[in-house]
């Protein structure tokens, strides 16, 4: 999985607390369809996040009667969510600079 | 018709092929695809091609499964697989831990297989520690690379000799005359016969031995660190002496000794004794063990110069003068020892002249100060020079004992590890992987080898007390800091370690776990061979060290009794150092005194007594007057007893007798080499002649000619001898003693000694004890073969005693099952036994011969030497197999005695 699977998820769990399949659906929403993860590797992902205790689930049923792993960010996750974001913002502008070679306004 | 719920089962039952998809995740994916199929059919898809999509969206079991397994399996390091682990290799902990329960375990043989490593490492320690302050003479002064003695390589009538004395003038005159000559010095020891000096310090009267006088440069070129006083200013002045922090303490105790006095007493050879006060100007640090040059006073050159003006000019005073040179840098030493030949031409010159006798070869020659105690065996050194050959068999005998002790270690260890094979089986069930295994035996033993380092460690700072005060040295672990010896320490620490893993690092570890589990494999089926190998040959190395040691005692006390060409046993000598005129004028009457006490059976007095490195000597001419060409012959002055009570052999005349003229007056004797330095063809041809000698100018005839008897100890050529009864020379009484009550005995020659000599401290001595030290180096190595011998033994004893517990644990089945069918005690004692006691009679065969070979060639060396008898072996290999038998059978008794029902219960 690609090492921008990590922000990416830790960054839609920001304020939220949703399950694995609404997370592939927000990735495809967001990036206007130009992202498409592998479904089933989403999990594993996520299950490593946890270990590393980033994100926390909790099994909760819904009302048609499946049960669903609900995922949210833990303290540390935040943190670690903003310093993904520095991380990547400061990545993100060294390749803005190659690619574009006409000043750009930050 | 497509059964959405069927497929969607069949799909869960897939995920379970892998082991890594755990409930909790299967239920998870199997929501997903359920959602996602919900999407599809709302898009509008049909239920089949729903499922389909859905299923390929997800992705297989495997890849799935692989990716949870890397998540939630750990390393072996105990990390997730992102988190590599730290420094550690892996398991190391694991290893730790076993290793130490491995030991706890097994403690008794642990503790007899670390103790013998480390016996044998503390041992080869300590004596690599000696060999290395052997060779370290002199090497600690400062530039000591341009430091030389010069000493003297003559050619006379009576042989060639080098000399390690020089002329009195020699020094200066090389300083003046040569550029390259930076400074030198002189070391002259106290004149005549007087190696101890008299020095008082109030009511504190001792004579001291190591008391030199020295040119003030001295400092220069040896390093005497200075504690108090002036290194530039303390020697310049006549009637000043610098001595030792020891002798500080010893004089004048917890006071400050500097500018007070202490009252020495020098006889400068000019027939009178004074005792006169030198003013302390500096005190030093204790003169260390490494050096040849070993002080505990230093006097001022100035004071001898004050006492004989001549000294400084006289080239042929042949009192005892060292001299010392240090040398530019980048001097070329074999041009300077070439140059300084002139000198050496002037003084053969002057000799010629005063004696009108050429001398067939006087040169000088240089010797580096560092090389002085390993390599130097001129006439007169200071101290008893190093000796190569011993050296080589100290360093042979820590080889050997350093062998036993690992081969020992090796053994042992490896019949421990025998017993594992089960564990090894097992391990391997479980996963691990065989470099995992040899690297877990690896590490085993390197831990138990460092332990028994550190140990070794311990042991040797022990042992060190006792063998510095046996050999007199000073040794301490520093010695062991050099960077060779350090890496030699580290590269037999690996190759023990891995000599005692590797058998069941790579061996055991290969085996099958299976049959080894099962039992199909013998614990003790392979390395047996190896086993008894090692077994034979500590026990060789031990029973030829035995053999050795005792031949070599036997040698030494051969040495010591034989005919030296006297008596020296039971002789008591005093030497009289003060109050001296009464003893030339009255000795008879004194000798009578002492005889008075029926223990002692004899008294005699001379000017020396054999064994002192007398240097008086007469010059003796046929042509009264005429002293040109005239030979010089050592003299020791006596009385009528001195032949009779040294039970001195004559070959040609008679001795000294009191009822037969003029003796006193009119007779000389000469031994066997003073004859041909006299010019004559053969003892008769000497009698009756007449010679003046020079010191009192009286001409006397020879009327007896003696054996040559080592005066000057074994190790000395026998010079030519001349014995004169002259009173003016004698300082020294014999008593022969017949020792019961020596107490008693002492307590009357102390009375008499107080009432003739009051105030002169009272020295004495035994003369077999004096030669003794002759024999020093043969003492020592005499002294440590038989403790390192001993030690050596013990650990091979040590080895053995474990070896044969094990084996006999191991039988303890068959031990039991013997008992039960009624073997009895001493039945199954023989039995363990015998497969031992087989391997100790093979070492026998194996080390006598290369005993016998190794004493014959070292026993040439002696000119006088005892014939090796086979009583020596046979002692050696009854003693060795008792040991050897003892030791099996403890444990030979302790398996038999076990209750049989014990063993067998463990079925």
């Amino acid at each position: 999985m690609a090492a921008s699977t990590k922000p990416m998820i830790l960054a839609i769990l920001a304020n939220r607390e949703i399950y694995g399949y609404q997370i592939i659906q927000s990735v495809i929403e967001i990036s206007g369809g130009t992202l498409e993860w592998s479904e089933g590797m989403l999990y594993p992902v996520l299950h490593r996040l946890e270990k590393e205790n980033f994100i926390q689930s909790q099994w909760k049923m819904s009302e048609n009667g499946r049960r669903r792993k609900y995922y949210r960010l833990t303290e540390s996750g935040k943190k670690e969510l903003e310093k993904e974001r520095k991380q990547w913002l400061s990545v993100h502008k060294v390749l803005s600079r190659l690619w574009d070679p006409l000043p750009a306004f930050d | 018709m497509f059964d959405l719920e069927k497929a969607i089962k069949d799909w869960r039952k897939a995920l379970n092929k892998n082991e890594a998809l755990e409930d909790g995740y299967k239920e998870e994916l199997e929501c997903h695809l359920r959602d996602k199929i919900d999407y599809l059919i709302g898009l509008g898809s049909s239920e089949e091609k729903a499922f389909e999509e859905a299923a390929r969206k997800i992705g297989g079991a495997d890849s799935l499964g692989a990716e949870y397994f890397k998540t939630d399996t750990r390393g072996a390091s105990g990390h997730p697989p992102w988190k590599k682990s730290r420094w550690l290799p892996p398991l190391f902990s694991n290893y730790f831990k076993i290793g130490l329960r491995k030991i706890k375990r097994q403690t008794l043989y642990s503790i007899i297989n670390i103790a013998g490593l480390a016996l044998g490492l503390a041992c080869c320690a300590v004596i690599i520690l000696y060999i290395t302050n052997e060779l370290s003479y002199d090497t600690f002064h400062k530039d000591a690379d341009r430091v030389y003695r010069v000493a003297v390589h003559r050619i006379t009538l009576v042989g060639e000799f080098w000399d390690s004395t020089t002329p009195g003038p020699l020094g200066p005159e090389l300083v003046r005359s040569y550029p390259q000559v930076e400074q030198a010095v002189r070391i002259v020891p106290p004149f005549e016969n007087a190696s101890h000096v008299l020095v008082v310090q109030n009511e504190k009267r001792f004579f001291e031995n190591r008391v030199f006088f020295v040119d003030k440069e001295i400092f220069e070129l040896f390093h005497i660190p200075f504690l108090k006083g002036n290194p530039q200013t303390a020697l310049t002045n006549p009637y000043t002496v610098v001595i030792t922090e020891g002798m500080a303490v010893k004089y004048f105790g917890e006071e400050a000794s500097l500018g007070k006095t202490l009252q020495i007493e020098i006889d400068y050879d000019t027939g009178s004794v004074e005792i006169r006060d030198f003013e302390v100007t500096g005190v030093v640090k204790n003169s260390p063990s490494n050096t040849h040059f070993k002080y505990d006073m230093l006097l001022s050159m100035p004071t001898v110069v004050s006492n004989l003006p001549s000294f400084e000019e006289d080239w042929l005073n042949y009192h005892a003068k060292y001299t010392y040179v240090k040398l530019a840098p980048y001097t070329n030493v074999a041009d300077f020892e070439e140059q300084i030949q002139k000198v050496a031409k002037k003084c053969a010159q002057i000799y010629s002249e005063r004696f009108n006798r050429k001398l067939d070869l006087f040169e000088f020659f240089l010797q580096p100060v560092t090389k002085i105690h390993m390599y130097s065996h001129n006439l007169g050194e200071m101290e008893t020079p190093g000796n190569w050959y011993y050296l080589y068999i100290y360093s042979i005998i820590a080889f050997l004992i350093l062998l036993i002790g690992c081969l020992n270690f090796i053994n042992l260890s490896t019949a421990l590890s025998t017993t594992r094979t089960k564990e090894v089986g097992l391990r391997k069930v479980v996963g691990a992987q065989r470099r995992q295994l040899i690297w877990q035996f690896l590490g085993e033993s390197f831990l138990i080898t460092i332990l028994a380092f550190i140990i070794a460690l311990g042991l040797t700072s022990l042992l060190l007390f006792p063998f510095n005060q046996m050999a007199g040295t000073e040794l301490s672990l520093a010695g062991l800091r050099q960077p060779v010896v350090l890496l030699s320490l580290l590269g037999l620490l690996f190759i023990v370690s891995i000599g005692s893993g590797v058998y069941p690092a790579l061996i055991l570890t290969a085996f099958n776990p299976v049959s080894v589990i099962q039992g199909k494999v013998a614990p003790t089926s392979r390395g047996a061979i190896v086993q008894k190998f090692l077994v034979v040959g500590q026990f060789a190395v031990s029973i030829f060290l035995v053999i050795c040691t005792l031949t070599v005692f036997k040698q030494l006390n051969f040495m010591k009794g034989r005919a030296l060409g006297f008596n020296l046993e039971q002789k008591l000598i005093l030497r009289v150092k003060s109050n001296l005129n009464h003893l030339r004028r009255d000795y008879e009457a004194i000798k009578k005194d002492f005889l008075q006490n029926p223990s002692i059976t004899g008294a005699t007095v001379s000017s020396s007594v054999p064994g002192d490195r007398t240097n008086s000597g007469y010059y003796l001419t046929s042509r009264p007057g005429d002293l040109t060409n005239a030979p010089r012959l050592k003299v020791i002055t006596a009385d009528y007893d001195f032949i009779p009570e040294y039970g001195i052999k004559m070959v040609a005349g008679r001795p000294f007798q009191q009822d037969v003229g003029n003796d006193e007056n009119e007779a000389y004797m000469i031994n066997l080499a003073g004859v041909k330095e006299l010019g004559f063809s053969s003892p008769e041809e000497a009698l009756g002649k007449s010679f003046m000698a020079h010191y009192h100018g009286m001409t006397k005839r020879i009327i007896g000619v003696t054996d040559n008897f080592h005066y000057r100890g074994m190790k000395e050529i026998v010079e030519p001898l001349l014995l004169d009864i002259e009173p003016s020379l004698l300082n020294t009484i014999t008593l022969s003693v017949r020792a019961e009550n020596i107490n008693e005995l002492m307590r009357f020659i102390r009375t008499k000694w107080d009432e003739h000599f009051p105030g002169v401290p009272f020295e004495y001595s035994f003369l077999d004890e004096n030669f003794d030290r002759e024999y020093r180096y043969e003492e020592q190595m005499g002294r440590m073969l038989g403790i390192i011998t001993t030690l050596g033994f013990i650990i091979a004893c040590l080895g053995l005693f474990g070896l044969a517990a094990f084996v006999a644990r191991n039988r303890t089945k068959e031990i039991g099952i013997r008992k039960v069918l009624g073997a009895s005690t001493a039945n199954i004692v023989a039995m363990l036994s015998k497969k031992f006691i087989l391997l100790v009679l093979i070492s026998v065969i194996i080390a006598s011969p290369l005993a016998w070979y190794s004493m014959n060639t070292w026993l040439q060396d002696f000119a006088y030497r005892i014939h090796m008898n086979l009583f020596v072996f046979f002692v050696c290999a009854a003693g060795a197999l008792a040991i050897a038998l003892a030791t099996v059978c403890i444990q030979g008794i302790r398996a038999a005695v076990a209750n049989p029902a014990n063993s067998l219960r463990n079925e």
